[in-house]
């Protein structure tokens, strides 16, 4: 693990998420503002010694907003993706250890899946639904298990193979212990990388539906919402744009970044890091 | 391995299946322009001469969405109306003074005892195909709008018509089984369609909606649909024909990319937000050399709604209390930009209907605690929200989504009502569905919506207690007997002066009962190229559209050919 | 060949049921009996109508009765009517009594999206592939860092935020190109060539935007395959044998590497078509993403549907032109030594 240090995109990546959680854990000490402060005369200003980011469209505070925003996208990110990585793991666990017509069907749900379209999928259940951070996350995270099933999946179907884990299936071991103590162990490396991409690709998704309106419902903030509500003064209050714009870009570089560097660290087939 | 890496980065794309990561270099230089964004567009002075009338040229304008149909008794919605306005006539219509006058028709004649309506058409009208227009069209349209096949949201107005006749050609007389004083108001409202193109069709499906005939200043020439609608003058118009040759509305959902398309000067005119008004275009000098900016007070005002069949509404404290709690200044000022006036009674402010002494609730949170105690409610768990018999006092507001005005003003009422200790939802929802789910089921504690201020003092749909069925418009539920009769009075009395007071004394009952909070009647705001000439100014009681067939764009300051992108 | 093929046809049939039952279940999310819906946003919808759409969805059938005849539409590309007022066809053109014909919503959109994504796929390509190269020819210098960082940026960009701020700069500031729409209102006017000139330049930023998209991925892709394949035996073989450096790379690897990005195209459609919704939704493209973000906000559930269906079965047959395409360039999967999941 401590080969990360010598991989300096993977490195990079790590310090992004790093300052990022860190930021988010510390919003309420760090914001010199309510977030939801409304000052009616006070709106619009550019970013000053007294508001660092300027203020929105109802007065409050940008920067506060931002610092409370990167919770709900830390939030988002990651219980979306502990839903998607359980289901992965379990069907994955299942249809590489069982084979056979479970294992047909669990593969063809996850072909199913992956041909609807699934920004389509994702619109229509949250706007059916009602728009709410809870929804969304588990909206999320119920249309993209499907990486994380194939690869645990894969990762079965060889260890199977290997010597120990026919010997102990030979010893007579149920298939609960083989699952959980032979093969799952064996199987997560690949899964922590999908994980960590998974994240990057729930906080893009959540504020593209915060910008459509989808996403977090007012007065919460999220990075999401303060573009969306900036977007009409682009060319007037360009603070409202750049910032939540940019906020989202540190964050999900710093999850590919990571996320890649794991890949290379730990991907014995891949021979590019020679 | 080969196909396990292919594997691995099929994995990796759909991890990231719909998120357009899109990569650019140019983001950086974007940054950096972003402080230095001046449209490099000269200041022609050419703009500020003055001109004489003339015809040609074109009108670009923007609209958020796009017509279902042109048959506005049928669509029901603002978009159609706009686009058929040009298109068909009315009889009466409104002049620039705000009083009745003859459209389609020359001469009208009401009857002593106010239950019959005489109208004599000008003669020798013209449907845009050569067609006559008669009487004929006339009681075709008024069997139309109170058809109930048609469904018209329009229709009950038209439906207290006992019967109608055309002694001749040019005669179309109406009969009411009791006096209804808004008759004439309604028939200013009724766009008059043509018998030969549309008898014996389906209304809902005919092909009329989308190639409309009409008798009106233009004519549909072209509609692409979701991209832009075109009308070209029609030479027959009843009204003799406008200044300008063609007008063009394009469809912009999203006001961004309309203020955008108005910057690179590709629309002419807009309906503007106060932050553009007031902030924007003042801070662009480039702007203001070649925009004309009018303010008017508009004909609507926002309102938060109970639902006063559920509790706690049904106690007249809780909605004084509400309305105490509520900073009305607050939000004109903070939402609106000082852009709006608080009203008191829900008529346009300057208006006879409008009543004189009534002053809006005042903000006085310490007077909504004091109510609030009175009605029970105490914090007795010591969480910060108020309770009753151990419920909290909490309620959802809803509001229609994409109304930025309205969605910041329910967050500044949450964060108020909060200070008195109420526990606000909040929630935008789509139009269509808000209106379906929510309002025509009753399944709602308040909504923050607006009302239109017709010109006639008459709100029995609104008001009535016989107005409360799904899809009526009382859908908060208001019950008053008093009110009740005075709504019947109003609309049997032709007085001018004694129905402003049967008005007044209506404002005064509602006032008191509080069913809803005022927060603000607000401008309309519109931004005009300055090419366009002729607009009247100051502006009319009757708006700043009014009167648009006068408006000319001069050859020398025309858009170059069209080039419009 | 044949046999593969049918194979690969009879396995969308389980693929089409399944999709079909996920867009029931969606359907059957929302609360409320949906001719509630359509009766309140329709002010002229009547008692009859909603008992036609009762009938149209068999909403009095037992759930089971109503999916096999949900199934039965869908075989049958009958997605009914819009429930907007003006009430057309979802899916294809059809006939009044009058013999007025109306053009289907997604038979208008779909030609639009499908341009759009053509268009982005062939410059996305046109670019990635000697990006690719470059980087895996000058693997770990600075051409490729290069690349690389463009890679991750345009992975991590959110594709709404850099539209907004091009639209800004290359449409306003510097008004080169149209803000929004696919047609000058002077369209009718124009030479056929000025036509086609003129949908080009309001196409050029909803394409390029997205493409730049694929463009990271692609590039990444293409590289590793290169990577991959020379340091495979025939191509050291190859190499071994003197043959010059551009013939290795363009000859032998460049084929085997270029291979598997059939697959990755194919895979990438649902991606593009989903993608298409944030980008004609900001530049007001009437093509099926702005189709479809508008119906569901509006609960017009036939449009939804006949969407999420016709999207679907286009990714099916995207994969299955791109499995076709596969097993002809590739000898290998024929004798099905390799499977092209």
């Amino acid at each position: 693990m401590y080969k990360i240090f010598k991989h300096p995109l993977a490195c990079a990546g790590l310090v992004m998420i790093l300052m990022m959680m860190l930021l988010a854990l510390c919003a309420p000490w760090l914001s010199p503002y309510d977030p939801n402060a409304i000052q009616v005369k006070q709106i619009l200003l550019a970013p000053s010694s007294l508001h660092w980011m300027g203020t929105d469209g109802l007065g409050r505070d940008v920067w506060s907003r931002m610092l409370y925003g990167s919770r709900i996208s830390l939030l988002v990110g990651l219980v979306a993706v502990g839903i998607s990585t359980l289901i992965g793991v379990i069907l994955g666990a299942i249809a590489g250890f069982y084979r056979g017509w479970v294992d047909t069907v669990i593969m063809r749900l996850v072909d199913i899946m992956l041909s609807i379209p699934s920004f389509f999928l994702i619109l229509a259940v949250i706007a059916f639904l009602t728009p709410s951070i809870t929804n969304v996350m588990i909206v999320i995270g119920l249309t993209s298990w499907m990486g994380v099933t194939r690869l645990v999946r894969a990762e079965f179907l060889s260890l199977r193979q290997r010597e120990f884990v026919l010997a102990s299936s030979a010893m007579g071991a149920s298939d609960v212990r083989m699952i959980f103590i032979h093969c799952l162990p064996n199987s997560l490396t690949p899964v922590l990388v999908s994980v960590v991409l998974g994240i990057a690709s729930a906080v893009l998704l959540e504020s593209g539906l915060s910008f459509l309106g989808l996403g977090v419902q007012a007065p919460q903030a999220s990075w999401g919402n303060i573009l969306t509500d900036g977007k009409e003064y682009i060319q007037f209050a360009w603070w409202l744009s750049v910032f939540p714009g940019l906020a989202i870009l540190i964050t999900v570089l710093g999850y590919n970044l990571l996320g890649e560097g794991l890949r290379e660290l730990f991907d014995p087939r891949s021979n590019h890091t020679r | 391995m080969l196909i396990s890496f292919i594997n691995a980065f099929i994995d990796r794309l759909k991890a990231i299946p719909d998120l357009i990561p899109y990569q650019t270099g140019v983001l950086l230089v974007v940054l950096l322009c972003n402080g230095c964004g001046q449209t490099p567009s000269a200041v022609d002075p050419a703009l500020d001469r003055p001109y004489t009338a003339e015809d040609g040229g074109a009108l670009l304008s923007a609209m958020p969405s796009d017509p279902s149909g042109l048959i506005s008794m049928v669509a029901g919605e603002s978009a159609s109306s706009a686009i058929s306005s040009h298109i068909f006539n009315t009889l009466l219509r409104y002049d620039q003074s705000l009083d009745l006058t003859g459209e389609l028709v020359d001469t009208w004649e009401v009857a002593p005892d106010h239950k019959t309506i005489t109208f004599h058409l000008k003669p020798n009208l013209k449907w845009a195909d050569g067609k006559p227009l008669t009487s004929a069209d006339v009681l075709f349209t008024w069997q139309l709008v109170v058809d109930e096949k048609t469904h018209s949201p329009y229709a009950s107005d038209f439906q207290l018509v006992t019967h109608a006749e055309t002694p001749d050609a040019n005669t179309f007389i109406v009969h009411y089984a009791q006096a209804f004083s808004p008759a004439l108001d309604s028939w200013s409202g009724l766009q008059i369609l043509p018998k030969h193109l549309l008898a014996g069709q389906d209304i809902h499906t005919t092909q009329f909606a989308q190639k409309p005939v009409g008798s009106h200043y233009y004519q549909l020439s072209e509609w692409r649909h979701g991209e832009y609608l075109k009308m070209d003058k029609n030479p027959l118009a009843v009204l003799g024909a406008p200044h300008i040759n063609q007008l063009i509305e394009r469809i912009i959902p999203d006001p961004a990319a309309q203020f955008l398309e108005l910057m690179a000067d590709n629309i002419d005119s807009m309906n503007m937000d106060p932050i553009t008004y007031a902030r924007i275009i003042p801070s662009r000098p480039d702007l203001q050399a070649r925009l004309n900016q009018y303010k008017e007070l508009g004909n609507s005002y926002t309102y938060l709604g109970f639902n006063l069949k559920h509790a706690p509404f049904d106690d007249v404290r809780v909605r004084q209390a509400i309305n105490y709690a509520i900073d009305k200044q607050e939000i004109i000022d903070g939402v609106y930009l000082g852009l709006g006036i608080a009203i008191a009674s829900p008529y346009k402010p300057g208006t006879r209907w409008s009543h004189p002494t009534l002053t809006p609730y005042a903000y006085d949170p310490q007077r909504a605690r004091a109510l609030l105690t009175a009605a029970g409610y105490q914090d007795s768990n010591g969480d910060g929200i108020l309770d009753r018999q151990g419920k909290p006092l909490s309620f959802e507001i809803l509001t229609n989504h994409g109304n930025k005005e309205r969605e910041k003003t329910v967050v500044i009422i949450q964060r108020r009502l909060k200070e008195v200790g109420i526990e606000v939802k909040v929630r935008s929802i789509e139009w269509a569905s808000l209106i379906t789910r929510f309002i025509k089921t009753g399944d709602f504690d308040a909504v923050v919506m607006g009302w239109g201020l017709g010109l006639d003092p008459d709100q029995y749909n609104i008001w009535h207690s016989s107005q409360q069925q799904p899809g009526q418009f009382n859908f908060i539920g208001y019950q008053n007997p008093t009110v009740d009769q005075l709504l019947e009075q109003g609309r049997q009395t032709f007085d001018p002066v004694e129905r402003m007071h049967i008005y007044h004394q209506f404002a005064e009952i509602l006032y008191q009962d509080s069913p809803i909070v005022y927060l603000s009647a607000g401008y309309g705001l519109t931004a005009i190229h300055k090419r366009v000439k002729g607009i009247v100014d100051p502006i009319p009681a009757a708006g700043v559209g009014y009167d648009s067939q006068q408006w000319f764009v001069p050859a020398p300051i025309r858009r170059h050919q069209m080039q419009a992108e | 060949m044949l046999n593969y093929l049918i194979k690969r046809l009879l396995w969308m049939i389980p693929m089409l049921i399944g999709i079909s039952l996920i867009s029931f279940f969606v359907m059957h999310l929302a609360p409320g009996d949906i001719t509630s819906t359509e009766a309140a946003f329709n002010p002229k919808s009547s008692e009859e109508s909603r008992q036609k759409l009762r009938a149209l969805y068999h909403l009095d059938q037992p759930v089971m009765v109503q999916y096999g005849l949900w199934l039965k539409r869908m075989v049958q590309l009958d997605f009914g009517h819009s429930f907007a007022s003006h009430q057309k066809p979802v899916f294809w053109a059809e006939k009044n009594a009058n013999g007025d014909i109306t053009k289907g919503m997604i038979q208008e959109a779909l030609p639009i999206t499908l341009l759009m994504n053509v268009l982005g796929l062939f410059i996305t390509l046109i670019l990635a592939v000697p990006l690719g190269i470059l980087a895996s020819k000058r693997y770990h210098q600075w051409p490729d860092r290069v690349i690389t960082l463009f890679n991750f940026i345009g992975f991590s960009i959110p594709g709404f935020w850099l539209s907004l701020l091009l639209m800004y700069w290359i449409g306003v500031i510097h008004p080169w190109f149209p803000i929004s729409g696919l047609h000058s209102l002077n369209y009718e006017q124009l030479s056929s060539w000025q036509q086609v000139q003129d949908v080009l330049m309001h196409l050029f930023m909803p394409v390029v935007i997205p493409a730049l998209t694929g463009l990271a991925s692609i590039t990444l892709f293409v590289k590793n395959g290169m990577l991959d394949v020379l340091n495979l035996d025939y191509v050291l073989t190859a190499r071994a044998k003197g043959l010059s450096d551009r013939a290795v790379t363009y000859r032998h690897a460049l084929r085997n590497a270029l291979l598997p990005l059939i697959t990755i195209i194919g895979l990438s459609i649902p991606g593009l078509i989903g993608g298409s919704v944030i980008a004609e939704t900001i530049f007001a493209i009437p093509g099926m993403g702005k189709l479809f973000y508008d119906a569901v906000m509006m609960r017009d559930f036939p449009v939804v549907m006949g969407i999420l269906t016709i999207g679907s079965a286009l990714t099916l047959l995207g994969n299955l032109c791109a499995d076709l395409a596969y097993a002809w360039a590739d000898p290998r999967l024929r004798r099905g030594i390799a499977t092209a999941q």
